[in-house]
């Protein structure tokens, strides 16, 4: 069989859920990205999502709460697409509940987590939010949330 | 840890303008810096703010509502805020969430400080 082979690369990496840990994730996301075949304005688009998702599970998820841990796993097809996930157990929140922020509006009165949101809906091609997924034991957390994030090349 | 942004400001002579130039990244982690440079400037009685992006290369929400509430608090005290020389990865931001429309952006430093010199005229 002779096909030029699929280059697939699967990494995850745990960080407290501090703000002075968002460049770390942010870098570690954009490494592979790039590693995939992302470039320029694409690279930072997908940085700036994970930015985004981080900080609102940080502010939100967790309140600032010093024990959270956010963990983030990317499965990069080179040529393809990356595929972001991100877990967390901290607080589920409804994103249909946070008012969609929009830009012909006025702008003197934004939302937090609306302006994150629609960054991460604008600069990604497919977002999805799981909230108190069951965990399936083996020492996971009994109950976690989940965002997916895919980006296509 | 070296902060990964960098606010200068200058006062420019014989108006009442500031200039903030940002170089690096403007996200959750500094964008106090970015605060605290525009209060100053806002007390030090400045009409104008002109804010050069020319070295900015990253930003973030944190950074968009913190020059959105800067933009608001200058216009309370009837002046204003400029912005120049957005880098692509800014400016596509800027487009995303639609502050192109909000804030006066001027494609050079020279652009803004002659518009600026013109509202400190007026």
């Amino acid at each position: 069989m002779s096909s030029k082979p699929l280059t697939h690369s699967d990494k995850s990496l745990t960080i407290p859920a501090r703000f002075d840990q968002l460049r770390r994730a942010g870098a570690f996301v954009s490494d592979m990205a790039a590693a995939a075949g992302f470039e320029g304005l694409q690279l930072n688009r997908i940085e700036l999502a994970v930015d985004e998702a981080c900080s609102n599970i940080i502010q939100h998820a967790y309140a600032h709460r010093p024990d959270g841990k956010i963990h983030i796993r990317v499965q990069a097809e080179r040529g393809r697409r990356i595929v972001i996930t991100l877990i967390d157990t901290g607080e589920p929140f409804d994103p249909e509940a946070v008012p969609v922020h929009n830009p012909e509006a006025s702008l003197d009165d934004l939302k937090v987590g609306g302006l994150g949101l629609f960054l991460i809906r604008q600069t990604m091609d497919d977002v999805q939010f799981e909230f108190n997924v069951p965990g399936l034991g083996w020492g996971q957390p009994k109950r976690f949330n989940r965002l997916t994030m895919i980006k296509y090349l | 840890m070296i902060s990964s942004l960098n606010v200068t400001s200058q006062r420019v002579e014989g108006q009442s303008t500031a200039v903030l130039k940002l170089a690096g990244r403007l996200d959750a982690t500094t964008v106090g810096q970015l605060e605290r440079a525009l209060t100053d400037a806002q007390l030090s009685g400045n009409r104008v703010i002109v804010i050069d992006l020319s070295d900015l290369t990253y930003v973030s929400s944190s950074g968009l509502r913190v020059l959105l509430t800067g933009r608001s608090n200058t216009r309370k005290r009837g002046g204003e805020v400029f912005l120049c020389s957005l880098r692509p990865p800014v400016r596509e931001v800027f487009e995303m969430v639609g502050f192109t429309a909000v804030f006066t952006i001027f494609d050079t430093l020279e652009q803004a400080m002659e518009a600026a010199a013109a509202v400190s005229r007026g």
